[in-house]
């Protein structure tokens, strides 16, 4: 792989991980005012937790993102590598899933 | 909960984030022990927040320096492998660590993060050579000198063992472990200190999200809390980045090492009294 292609997949994942974190601040500010304001719970609620799971996918999305890439540029060291790490997340996600199934 | 500790949390966030991106560390090792010591909260759930501050922060710097070629992809992708892991396997074991040991890990970590602040006091980029980056080296342009720089990577299962120790290490405490594992690249892989901590800024991201699901299920991290310290840190870390031009970094940490050294004394007291 390239130095051109690595340093447009730097790019790309830059924008992702912006798009992330915008997105999940907003659904955050937006719910924590909610919130204190205490006028409504089921909305104020909704906007927090789904500005969480936005700000935990996003690290998530960029390893996807890069495996996908790395699939493409037929670069299969990094290919595995990335499986590697994605499995290592898919492991915590089914373990928190798991754990959140058990309890409610 | 009241308004005055989300509004305390918003300022705390603000100003860990501030020091965190002055420092060139993450502001997780400033919130932790405010949340905890500070406002009396549960160190798990102290730690859960923090986490997701670490995520930000990691999203946030990492979208800011993407473009530069200074985050090394490859060699980051790589070291994730042994991060995740370690925080996996901290976000597992974790709730097994009476809040004795938690203290003593806390306070001895807090003590390495001031020695090496301390000792890096002068440490600036000054490594250059021209020569082929290899596997996993790198080249970034540097500003101040006008030219490329480009780097080797060495001792390669060095920097894997301190990815996983700093991925325990974050996941255990809620810190985001850069601090721990930027010394380590720079001074025994070659990688210039920039491209290290662009690097680790990308990496603590994915290292958090491999033990916070894990917190996040076990309802550790409370919304409006998470919410206000992610605000705080996101609004801090942007003042510190504008501020950072221009302020000395050298009194700030050693104050700040003074600051650490204080915490970690207090987790001591607090493991032993």
């Amino acid at each position: 792989m390239s130095d051109e292609q690595i340093g447009r997949l730097e790019v790309q994942l830059g924008r992702l991980l912006q798009a992330g974190v915008l997105t999940s601040a907003a659904c955050l500010a937006l719910g924590l005012v909610l919130w204190m304001a205490s006028a409504a719970a089921g909305p104020a609620n909704a906007l927090l937790t789904i500005g969480l799971m936005i700000l935990m996918a996003t690290p998530i999305l960029r390893v996807i993102v890069s495996l996908v890439e790395y699939a493409r540029m037929r670069d299969w060291f990094f290919v595995a590598m990335t499986v590697l790490v994605f499995g290592v997340l898919l492991a915590t996600v089914t373990l928190a899933v798991l754990k959140l199934r058990a309890g409610s | 909960m009241s308004l005055s500790i989300i509004a305390a949390v918003v300022v705390a966030g603000a100003v860990a984030g501030g020091l965190g991106s002055l420092l060139g560390i993450g502001g997780g090792v400033f919130l932790v022990p405010f949340l905890n010591a500070g406002l009396g909260l549960d160190f798990g759930i102290a730690r859960a927040v923090s986490l997701m501050t670490v995520i930000a922060t990691s999203s946030a710097v990492s979208s800011g320096t993407a473009g530069r070629r200074l985050i090394n992809l490859r060699l980051g992708m790589l070291l994730e492998v042994a991060s995740t892991v370690g925080g996996l396997a901290a976000g597992v074991t974790v709730a097994r660590l009476s809040d004795e040991t938690l203290s003593i890990i806390f306070a001895c970590v807090t003590a390495i993060i001031a020695i090496l602040m301390i000792t890096r006091l002068e440490k600036r980029n000054v490594l250059e050579e021209d020569a082929d980056p290899g596997a996993f080296g790198g080249r970034y342009y540097e500003e101040e000198s006008g030219r490329d720089v480009v780097y080797r990577v060495k001792r390669l299962s060095v920097g894997m063992f301190a990815s996983l120790l700093a991925g325990a290490v974050s996941g255990t405490l809620g810190i985001g472990g850069g601090i721990l594992k930027v010394p380590v690249l720079n001074a025994w892989c070659g990688v210039p200190l920039r491209a290290a901590a662009a690097t680790s800024a990308l990496m603590i991201g994915v290292t958090a999200a491999a033990s916070v699901p894990l917190f996040y299920a076990r309802g550790e991290v409370n919304p409006p809390l998470a919410a206000a310290a992610v605000i705080g840190v996101l609004i801090g870390s942007r003042a510190g980045l504008w501020f950072g031009g221009r302020a000395r970094a050298k009194w700030l940490k050693l104050l700040m090492a003074f600051v650490l050294a204080v915490v970690s004394l207090l987790y001591f007291k607090r493991a032993l009294g």
